[in-house]
């Protein structure tokens, strides 16, 4: 992987839990801010260094760092939304009340493994300029009972706006799509998302959707890097401080198929 | 030791990428000191050095069949001047630009997609800054040996190619002599649209696909 710490050409802008929105969804949950890549060219020049990149900006191949999601999820009627994000405005980070609306496509590849490459593409519909965000989530770790959060491999990478072109291109297929809305919150290096998902009546149409169910989705999620166990206690931690409004578990998504 | 020809890329913003002839009796390093004297006497200053390289992957057996078509040859693409980014681009197609992590998914695809380890081709070499321009004077290798030449010229207010063809023209003429090269044929009739750092991965793909070519053919030549 590629060092990606310090100053580059562009500053590195961060856009709190956004890289085309906060990402939830079955499955998925943006855990930090996304750093953006070379953005789409504006439409008049930015101000340019001319110097050369510092010598430690050079690209490092070789070796990959793994990072791992540790998830918790549950849900909440949505008559009760509103006690709920009452609960985490005063547990979390102070920081602007974040909403977000997204549009997240599902692509499987195939090939003759069993079972097809899994990627998700979303982007923000109601943030203009940021980028989209590809994510990869392996499959769920089996064995230490103990571990309280269900943990997954993940890669999150920010793409210019051509991303489904270009999967497309590579050969995946789009699966499914959908659209979520909700809120964000941030304690530490935790993010708690409450989202509803929507289902497009028209494909590639999201000006006509309709709400999945009578409930938010209510998502806790960090991403680390992998060995880091220990933070599925601070999650359980969290969690206890959130009921009874929300029973947040480590849900295995196999044993809901 | 005969030389094969360098490339040129004309890469700006609007940059121009091409190849660079080696210069007659000449190896590639006496070639490449030849022109960047020449800019020096200019007044070009050196600002530190750059890299831009290039891996091939391409669709592995197990999806060619169900997908119904030609095995795809996809480029993975880094530049220097872009620490941050990575550049994933098919010839003809799409250029997707992706922050660094892009590396990460591909070695998690590699039961799809196939690094042709032996095609990776890079080229490295100085910066120069001469006023609004940005000349970048590279040695293309691939494994151990040297192919080529890539010479980059940026100038850095315009993204407009027609606004400054001419200019880049006329200085490209001051230190390449005839060896200037036409408007690139990627751009074709974009010449008005405007100019992002894909137009550049994509020239130097085009760059570093002639060089691998050509020394399939020039291998007979070879002294």
């Amino acid at each position: 992987a590629r060092s990606d710490e310090g100053v580059g050409r562009r500053p590195r802008r961060r856009k709190r839990g956004c890289a085309g929105g906060a990402r939830t969804g079955a499955g998925g949950a943006l855990e930090q801010p996304v750093k953006r890549g070379a953005p789409a060219a504006p439409p008049y020049r930015e101000a340019k260094t001319m110097e050369a990149p510092p010598v430690t900006m050079m690209p490092v191949t070789g070796g990959t760092i793994n990072m791992m999601e540790y998830l918790l999820q549950g849900s909440v009627l949505d008559q009760s939304l509103e006690s709920l994000l009452h609960r985490l405005r005063g547990l979390c980070d102070n920081m602007e009340p974040e909403t977000f609306l997204d549009h997240e496509m599902v692509f499987l590849l195939k090939g003759q493994q069993a079972s097809p490459f899994v990627l998700r593409a979303r982007r923000s519909m109601d943030k203009t300029g940021t980028p989209w965000h590809l994510r990869y989530l392996g499959q769920p770790e089996m064995g230490d009972k103990n571990r309280h959060a269900l943990v997954r491999n993940c890669v999150d990478i920010a793409t210019s706006e051509n991303l489904t072109d270009f999967l497309v291109e590579m050969g995946f297929r789009m699966d499914h799509e959908f659209v979520t809305k909700g809120h964000v919150f941030r304690k530490g290096i935790m993010k708690i998302v409450v989202y509803k998902i929507f289902r497009i009546l028209v494909p590639g149409n999201t000006d006509s959707i309709e709400p999945l169910s009578l409930s938010y989705l209510v998502e806790l999620s960090i991403v680390a890097p992998a060995g880091q166990d220990v933070v599925s206690d601070d999650m359980r931690n969290f969690a206890e401080q959130l009921k009874p409004l929300v029973h947040l578990e480590k849900i295995d998504p196999k044993r809901l198929m | 030791m005969r030389l094969l020809n360098l490339f040129c890329c004309f890469l700006v913003f609007y940059d121009s990428v091409s190849q660079m002839p080696v210069a007659e009796g000449k190896s590639v390093q006496q070639t490449v000191e030849i022109l960047t004297r020449k800019l020096e006497l200019l007044g070009a200053e050196k600002q530190g050095t750059f890299c831009v390289d290039c891996e091939t992957y391409h669709t592995a057996a197990s999806t060619m069949g169900n997908q119904g078509q030609a095995g795809k040859l996809m480029y993975v693409m880094h530049n220097s001047e872009y620490p941050l980014s990575c550049f994933a681009l098919f010839e003809n197609g799409p250029c997707l630009i992706a922050d660094a992590n892009f590396d990460v998914l591909m070695v998690k695809l590699k039961g799809f997609f196939q690094n042709a380890k032996a095609n990776k081709i890079e080229s490295r070499g100085t910066r120069y800054q001469y006023c609004d321009f940005l000349v970048k004077v590279g040695t293309v290798t691939m494994g151990p040996s040297a192919r080529g030449i890539s010479v980059e010229v940026e100038y850095c207010p315009c993204v407009v190619a027609n606004d400054c063809w001419n200019l880049l023209m006329e200085f490209m003429q001051s230190f390449m002599g005839s060896h200037t090269p036409g408007i690139p044929s990627m751009f074709g009739n974009k010449h008005d649209s405007i100019y992002s750092p894909g137009d550049t991965m994509a020239q130097y793909m085009e760059l570093f696909n002639k060089i691998r070519k050509q020394q399939q053919v020039s291998v007979a030549g070879i002294r």
